[in-house]
């Protein structure tokens, strides 16, 4: 009885999954986008889509076809999907944290009723359950703002089995807007990014699938995407992955067709004014076709970027691991819109200026390295953007100081014009010196203080943590350890402590006296030399007359530890008959005094004289000299009178 | 030798001939800009000078180290340092003010005037030119607004296009326009207080008028002599910032002193040079040398 009651609840379970299981479907195991015969991610999704753009009304109709893999180990009944063009409306949580504080350096004071964006289901078909357009739902999983259209979800009526498969026929339209943030149009120009209804992704238990917010970036499952556009024909296009078909249509338009494979999103862009300049980079995994977008005006700097982009990635190839695709996009945007600096996979945008000086390294030079190390941070080793932000923009940032270091020296890395520099390092100091105490960088991105805290903390903060984290455990370990964190995550979505647990076990280290104050604390590190002394043995004697290299002073140095964070530091102490003394300090306390007795007065002294510590707040007490040096200061303030003068000359030029 | 070189030489020969002029507006600069930069100074050397930190900035010039130390909170806002820079390049202005009708009286005599009769000049005419300054605001701001406008307008229009360099090459259009306006402006002006000075005139309107039919019949010779001594200017500039960065080591602050000052002497001293054509043109215009205009009566009490 029990054995025929086990079997018939057996059978009955079979027979519903059986039910919402349509037959034939599968995601395809195609390879002809990637430098690989098999695939190189487990693939969830597959999406066929084909859209119709109207260039005039900057608007999209398109149909998609998702079919969806169950590989989360039970039944789901419910999918969300993510509608980021809805962002675009003047209720959305999007927008009312951009107005809050503003966002890519707009108030939105002029935004007006035709650059809103929008994203409207025309019809949702679950195929083998029917429509279920009526039955949509737009929720709300990170705020109570209703008005927020950016997430919607939707119930089946029967569950998809583990391991089984279910397919969306969506029908939808875009009206893309002007472009406030990474999407949208300027001018004839578009960018269409996030710009299809995808679906959340389910992880450790649960979906996710979050609204879109002002500084928050996306997440995605893998997979294999078919996307067919039709556009005017007089558009040039690109697109993530291969571009697999060009076909004239008789209405005087042409659909280009792409195929991409082992991505977790899809962006395409399209001008009438694009010159494009082709190359190739001979990977490790393969050859890949470069393929840079240039805006008429900036013809001549092609080289120059197709220089920058191979130089990457041939950096990455060696230092972290293999870029498997078999196409890389470099698109420079239409000036003045907002789609410059952002990665989608193959897919980057950078943007210049015609007038760009080539020692200006911050520009275009900058945002294609920081975009391309996105493809590896963010492209395969596929974080949660929306609650590990540090994960993907922090570590690239990091990755982006090595390589441009390494391409343009330290020193000059950011800028080298006319005298002036910059390195990366001290840029990225900068970035996080202001917020430094505000928030952790292990933290929702939405949920940061302001949108300088979230700059700051995931890309500035990261940054200086890692190339830190490089004097504790060493530059060589530290690029082991990235390089085995990239090829054991790549693929994936990793948490933060994979990351960090790969750091602890390639270095063979227990780093978490570093990891609880730098990753989940807002632990400020500063140290100063505090004050110094040296003050003669024989002070007493009346007739004391001090000489170099034969009185004998009692010399003491303080070193305090200002911050709340505690790290080891080493300290160097220089007499002036050329001693140097090297102290460790395990910087437990708040302060330590060294005392030395010698016929040598102290010179200086230093915190970290190696420069190891990109993390601490203020390099300028980092040091005190026994005697003063006034030339720097004399010669800033020298600069700031010749251009006080200069500014008093120009008044009285023009007005008296 | 053209007309137009004779006026610009004149004026050349006037000025090198009262070189004292410039030294003294110079050096008052100096000063001037020395106590603007107080603030700064005080506030760079607090940080600067027992911090090894600092050698970044001494040796070479590493914009990040100059960006923290802006940023430190114990470096105190930048206002607070640029207001001081501010109010004192105010006092530039008033100062070239007050002093320019002596400087005007100087040029206009082939003598050396007397320090007496110099800031006679200046205490006669310091209401005088505050006046024809209001007036210089009103005009260049009323037609330095309409043209900003409308350059504002057509860049606006050209930003619209997909051609990238059109709204700069507007811009460029209509800053070099609205230069040769303002300069038309300002040679006007530059002629009503000549005429103002050297007629010892009170009723400012007369001058202005005077300034604006002189300007208007020779507005060609004025305009390109003034615009060559510009050009002038703009190289000095450009060979001063060159030189700079060539010849003075980074570390050297004597070395960037001597060519930053050099050059903004130099610059100045083009300014004159434009007074003195102006002052040229006009003694020559009207005949009348300063020794036959009356001589400025001294102030007797009542």
């Amino acid at each position: 009885m029990r054995r025929c009651l086990s079997l018939l609840v057996c059978l009955v379970a079979v027979g519903v999954f059986a039910q919402n299981n349509p037959p034939g479907l599968a995601i395809p195991a195609t390879t002809s986008a990637i430098n690989s015969s098999t695939p190189l991610s487990q693939r969830v999704v597959a999406y066929n889509m084909d859209a119709k753009y109207d260039a005039k009304a900057h608007s999209l109709d398109a149909t998609e076809t998702l079919t969806y893999h169950n590989l989360t180990g039970q039944a789901l009944d419910t999918f969300p999907f993510h509608l980021y063009l809805n962002a675009f409306q003047p209720t959305s949580t999007w927008m009312r944290e951009g107005k809050r504080e503003g966002t890519r350096g707009q108030d939105f004071e002029k935004w007006d009723k035709k650059s809103y964006g929008a994203e409207e289901i025309k019809g949702f078909e679950v195929v083998g359950q029917g429509d279920f357009t009526s039955q949509l739902q737009y929720i709300h999983p990170d705020d109570d703002n209703k008005d927020d259209r950016t997430v919607m979800q939707v119930h089946l009526l029967k569950p998809v089995p583990p391991d089984g498969y279910v397919q969306f026929k969506i029908k939808f339209h875009d009206q893309f807007p002007e472009t406030l943030e990474r999407t949208g149009w300027n001018r004839d120009f578009v960018l269409g990014g996030q710009w299809f209804p995808k679906v959340g992704v389910w992880w450790h238990g649960a979906w996710n699938c979050h609204q879109f917010h002002a500084y928050t970036e996306f997440f995605a499952d893998f997979g294999v995407y078919d996307v067919k556009l039709t556009v005017p024909q007089f558009e040039v296009m690109g697109a993530s992955g291969i571009e697999v078909s060009n076909v004239n249509n008789p209405d005087g338009t042409k659909t280009v067709a792409y195929h991409g494979d082992d991505i977790h999103d899809f962006a395409w862009t399209a001008s009438p004014h694009y010159r494009i300049y082709d190359d190739t980079f001979q990977g490790s995994m393969g050859p890949v076709k470069l393929r840079i977008m240039l805006q008429p005006a900036h013809w001549s700097q092609a080289e120059r970027q197709a220089r920058i982009t191979k130089q990457t990635m041939e950096r990455f190839d060696k230092w972290y691991g293999p870029y498997p695709y078999k196409t890389l996009t470099v698109v420079d945007p239409d000036p003045g819109s907002q789609a410059f600096g952002m990665e989608y996979p193959t897919f980057i945008t950078g943007g210049t200026t015609w007038w760009e000086p080539e020692g200006m390294h911050a520009g275009s030079q900058e945002t294609i390295e920081h975009e391309f190390g996105h493809q590896y941070w963010y492209g395969m080793v596929a974080t949660n953007e929306f609650e590990d932000a540090w994960m993907d923009e922090g570590i690239n940032e990091y990755t982006q100081v090595k390589v441009m270091d390494s391409i343009f020296g330290p020193s000059a890395s950011t800028l080298n014009l006319w005298g002036i520099s910059a390195g990366e390092r001290e840029e990225t100091r900068v970035f996080y010196m202001g917020v430094a105490d505000v928030d952790p960088m292990a933290k929702n991105g939405w949920q940061y203080a302001d949108s300088n805290s979230y700059g700051g903390i995931t890309y500035g903060k990261t940054a200086v943590v890692l190339l830190t984290l490089e004097s504790v455990i060493g530059e060589d370990t530290m690029r082991r350890a990235m390089h085995t964190y990239f090829l054991r995550y790549r693929f994936t979505h990793p948490t933060k402590e994979d990351f960090l647990k790969t750091i602890e076990e390639v270095s063979g280290k227990d780093l978490r006296w570093y990891f609880n104050q730098a990753v989940y604390g807002s632990q400020v590190l500063d140290y100063e030399v505090m004050k110094l002394s040296s003050v003669p043995v024989d002070w007493y004697k009346e007739d004391l007359k001090e000489k170099k290299g034969e009185t004998e002073y009692v010399d003491n140095v303080w070193i305090h530890r200002k911050g709340d964070f505690v790290m080891p530091i080493e300290v160097e102490i220089k007499f002036d008959n050329g001693d140097k003394v090297r102290e460790q300090w395990d910087g437990q306390d708040r302060w330590v005094r060294y005392t030395y007795q010698k016929k040598a007065k102290i010179e200086s002294i230093e915190v970290d004289p190696d420069h190891k510590i990109n993390f601490d707040r203020n390099d300028f007490n980092n040091s005190q000299t026994a005697e003063a040096h006034g030339a720097p200061a004399r010669k800033l303030a020298n600069y700031w009178t010749c251009i006080s003068q200069f500014c008093a000359q120009l008044l009285a030029w023009w007005l008296v | 030798m053209s007309e137009k070189t004779n006026l610009i030489s004149a004026g050349s020969a006037i000025a090198s001939r009262n070189k004292r002029y410039v030294i003294w507006f110079y050096i008052l600069n100096l000063v001037f800009a020395h106590f603007g930069a107080a603030a700064f100074s005080d506030q760079a050397h607090g940080i600067l000078d027992h911090s090894l930190y600092a050698d970044k900035l001494l040796h070479g010039f590493d914009l990040g180290v100059l960006v923290e130390l802006l940023a430190r909170p114990e470096f105190g806002a930048l206002p607070a340092a640029s207001h001081p820079a501010m109010m004192f390049a105010v006092l530039f202005f008033l100062a070239s003010l007050i002093f320019m009708p002596g400087v005007l009286l100087g040029y206009a005599s082939d003598h050396r005037i007397p320090r007496e009769e110099f800031f006679r000049a200046c205490g006669r005419n310091v209401w005088r030119f505050v006046r024809v300054f209001l007036f210089f605001t009103v005009v260049a701001g009323i037609i330095g607004g309409i043209l900003f406008g409308a350059f504002n307008a057509l860049a606006t229009a050209a930003d619209k296009t997909s051609h990238e360099r059109l709204p700069f090459f507007t811009q460029l259009a209509g800053g070099l326009t609205m230069f040769l306006v303002l300069t038309v402006i300002r040679i006007w002006f530059d002629l009503a207080q000549t005429d103002v000075v050297l007629r010892d005139q009170t009723a400012v309107r007369k001058s202005i008028a005077a300034g604006f039919r002189a300007a208007r019949r020779n507005l060609g010779r004025l305009l390109v002599s003034y615009v060559a001594i510009a050009l002038v200017a703009l190289a000095i500039l450009v060979v001063g910032i060159l030189l700079w960065h060539a010849i003075v080591p980074p570390s050297s602050v004597l070395g960037a002193f001597i060519v930053g000052e050099a050059t903004l002497l130099l610059l100045l001293g083009t300014r004159f040079w434009q007074r003195a054509t102006a002052v040229a043109f006009y003694v020559k215009g009207t005949n009348e040398l300063i020794d036959e205009v009356q001589p400025i009566p001294a102030f007797v009490a009542p």
